[in-house]
């Protein structure tokens, strides 16, 4: 497998009113072509500071990149120019945005809003952009395109907005699309169709996603890697299934903890007490610490280092260094691995 | 199994005007009743009218058509300012955004007290203080909160003010509208677990609105299902996951992703096709299972009990 993209040790951070806030400190992982890769975390923990720095869509000068390299086939977007990087934009990256109420342009049709980025990147006519953005429209399983085509966004249903969204993400071909929440505005039914639109365009052009998101069943859907961020950091990497069934970091236990499942019973959730830090002052030591009942005396003085599980899964906690004491995931977390391993095994045939 | 009937809701209606001639029916002739200490669990998708029955249920809207009787006594028609304190006092409601519900230029202890002011359930100031103190640490917050503003919280301990308002007038019934959907996985599981606290110790009944499916499979003792302004099916919670009749709860239920990844490759998602019905028919709720309901037609219903042999 090829390496598309590397992100080394990307540092991102703030300048506000009340001091600098590290959005993101020191984040580094690699996507290869074709695969998905998920990154999970609560709101804050600099998933989407981390995908609007590789598309250099942060508020410069307030938000910059402190530090870090981030490689699109060894060329270094940070270095590049605004102007350089609007060449980039829609072409090699693009995005797909959460809400795709805001993220059309309402006085525009539909269809010149496609052409735009076919006519600025590709240099083509207008009539063959027109004919590739049918074309587009068709692939995205919009019914009636060359009616569609001449509409604005507000005839349009979420559903069919957010499919008209990915249809221009995808109008330039482009190596890597970033998805930024791109079902969370949705319902279930419509999520799960713009879910198979993305996989099943994804096998067509073989582009890599990074998928960001907050929903565990989602990432469980489309991932292929899951990237785990807590308060800026990388704190767990693997394949989807090394982080559902063999979760190494107190946080992803939290996580999956937190999610009742279809045959959960009365048992309490389990909760992860307390609320993030705050960015301004990051803790010393582990930041997950403060919420971690299975913290060591070392998680307030020292960093834990990225401990490797095996070829492809790593962890960030201490808990994987040979001499720390050996803990369990407590029971509701080992009760839903099992869980989870038996539904699999079953086929989810209970339906 | 006596249980006692906590809200009748029967036939209710509530149709928006659009322009002069046109209407849309929100919620087009909803049934159902509610049980003392159970939850009761909306779900269905955006439009479908969950959220107006439950504000109709409450009177923030008027209702069209139908009845809405709680403890027997009817909640919408003619009242007077007492009887409609009285009635208010008895049902609280719990909102979605927990930024947009609180007022930003109140402190927590005016947003807390504003219902022990309206219903004139304390009579000093020292009182007012010591009984929204013990409502904060029963929603998990300090004392120490009450004189802070709502901008000063994060998500999750703002809906827990939402809550603590909620409970500050003794409620028998909480309707709670989406209240986890604006707040982070990890602290969604904290809130639900402060709901099904306060459940046990007050004995609340709480009507839960949500399109989150396997939260509310995880709250509520019964669910019903609503699908443009229907209730299309009604359950109770794992009997409606286990064998979902009507094929529009069978699409739903195939929809949702599951935090499992070998589940996740075999899922086959089931489509519903509302013109498997046909267009005319006598639709209603029909009990297929003791205690399972569906909105068929007389045809499906047969049909429907057929295949439960």
């Amino acid at each position: 497998m090829s390496k598309l993209l590397e992100v080394k040790d990307l540092k991102v951070s703030f300048n506000t009113y009340n001091g600098e806030v590290h959005a993101v400190r020191g984040v580094t992982f690699d996507l290869n072509k074709g695969e998905t890769l998920a990154i999970v975390g609560e709101s804050g923990s600099g998933k989407s500071v981390t995908s609007n720095a590789i598309m250099r869509l942060l508020p410069e000068p307030h938000g910059f990149i402190k530090e870090g390299q981030i490689l699109l086939e060894g060329v270094d977007l940070a270095k590049k120019s605004m102007k350089e990087m609007q060449k980039i934009r829609g072409k090699d990256i693009s995005m797909v945005f959460q809400d795709p109420m805001s993220s059309l342009n309402p006085t525009m049709k539909i269809g010149n809003q496609i052409m735009e980025g076919l006519i600025k990147h590709q240099n083509m006519s207008k009539t063959e952009a027109r004919k590739t953005a049918l074309e587009l429209l068709t692939l995205v399983g919009i019914p009636r395109p060359d009616v569609r085509i001449n509409q604005y966004p507000h005839q349009f249903s979420g559903g069919m907005r957010q499919r008209v969204v990915v249809a221009i993400a995808l109008a330039c071909n482009p190596k890597i699309l970033i998805a930024d929440e791109p079902t969370t505005a949705l319902d279930v039914t419509i999520q799960a169709q713009i879910l198979e639109l993305m996989k099943s365009i994804q096998q067509k052009t073989d582009s890599a996603i990074i998928f960001i998101t907050h929903d565990l069943g989602v990432v469980a859907n489309v991932a292929d890697r899951v990237a785990v961020m807590y308060a800026g950091k990388i704190v767990e990497i693997g394949t989807v299934d090394d982080i559902f069934y063999n979760p190494k970091h107190p946080y992803t236990w939290g996580l999956i903890g937190s999610m009742p499942t279809l045959d959960s019973n009365d048992e309490e959730l389990f909760a992860i007490p307390g609320s993030p830090p705050n960015m301004l002052t990051p803790p010393i030591g582990d930041a997950f610490a403060p919420r971690n009942q299975f913290a060591l005396e070392i998680d307030t003085v020292m960093e834990p280092p990225m401990f490797k599980v095996s070829d492809t899964h790593y962890a960030a906690t201490w808990l994987l260094h040979p001499d720390a004491p050996k803990i369990e995931p407590p029971e509701a977390v080992k009760h839903r691995m099992q869980g989870f391993a038996q539904t699999g095994t079953k086929g989810g045939g209970k339906r | 199994m006596t249980r006692e009937k906590l809200l009748e809701v029967k036939n209710l209606q509530k149709h928006f005007a659009v322009g002069k001639k046109n209407s849309i029916k929100a919620v087009d002739g909803v049934s159902f009743d509610i049980y003392k200490g159970e939850t009761f669990g909306l779900v269905g998708e955006s439009g479908c009218g969950k959220s107006t029955t439950g504000r109709t249920i409450i009177r923030l809207y008027d209702a069209t058509g139908g009845e809405v009787k709680f403890n027997g006594e009817d909640v919408h028609g003619k009242k007077n300012k007492s009887e409609l304190l009285k009635f208010n006092r008895k049902m609280q409601m719990i909102f979605q955004d927990p930024s947009s519900s609180l007022n930003p230029r109140m402190t927590v202890l005016d947003i807390i007290a504003e219902g022990l002011d309206v219903h004139k359930l304390v009579k000093n100031e020292a009182e007012r203080k010591a009984k929204v103190e013990e409502l904060l640490e029963a929603v998990g917050l300090n004392r120490e909160h009450a004189t802070r503003f709502p901008h000063e919280f994060s998500g999750g301990q703002r809906q827990r003010i939402g809550i603590a308002r909620a409970l500050a007038v003794d409620p028998e019934f909480i309707i709670a509208d989406e209240p986890i959907s604006a707040l982070d996985v990890s602290i969604q599981a904290q809130v639900v677990n402060l709901l099904k606290k306060l459940q046990k110790e007050r004995g609340l009944t709480y009507l839960f609105i949500a399109h989150d499916l396997s939260m509310v499979k995880y709250i509520s003792d019964r669910i019903g299902v609503m699908y443009m302004g229907n209730l299309v099916e009604l359950a109770e919670s794992d009997e409606l996951y286990n064998n979902p009749i009507h094929p529009y709860t069978k699409s739903l239920l195939s929809a949702i992703p599951l935090p499992d990844p070998r589940y996740e490759r075999t899922r086959k998602r089931i489509t519903y096709d509302p013109t498997v019905h046909g267009t005319d028919g006598d639709f209603e709720l029909r009990e297929v299972v003791p205690g399972h309901f569906v909105r068929c037609t007389a045809k499906e219903f047969e049909r429907y009990q057929n295949e439960q042999k």
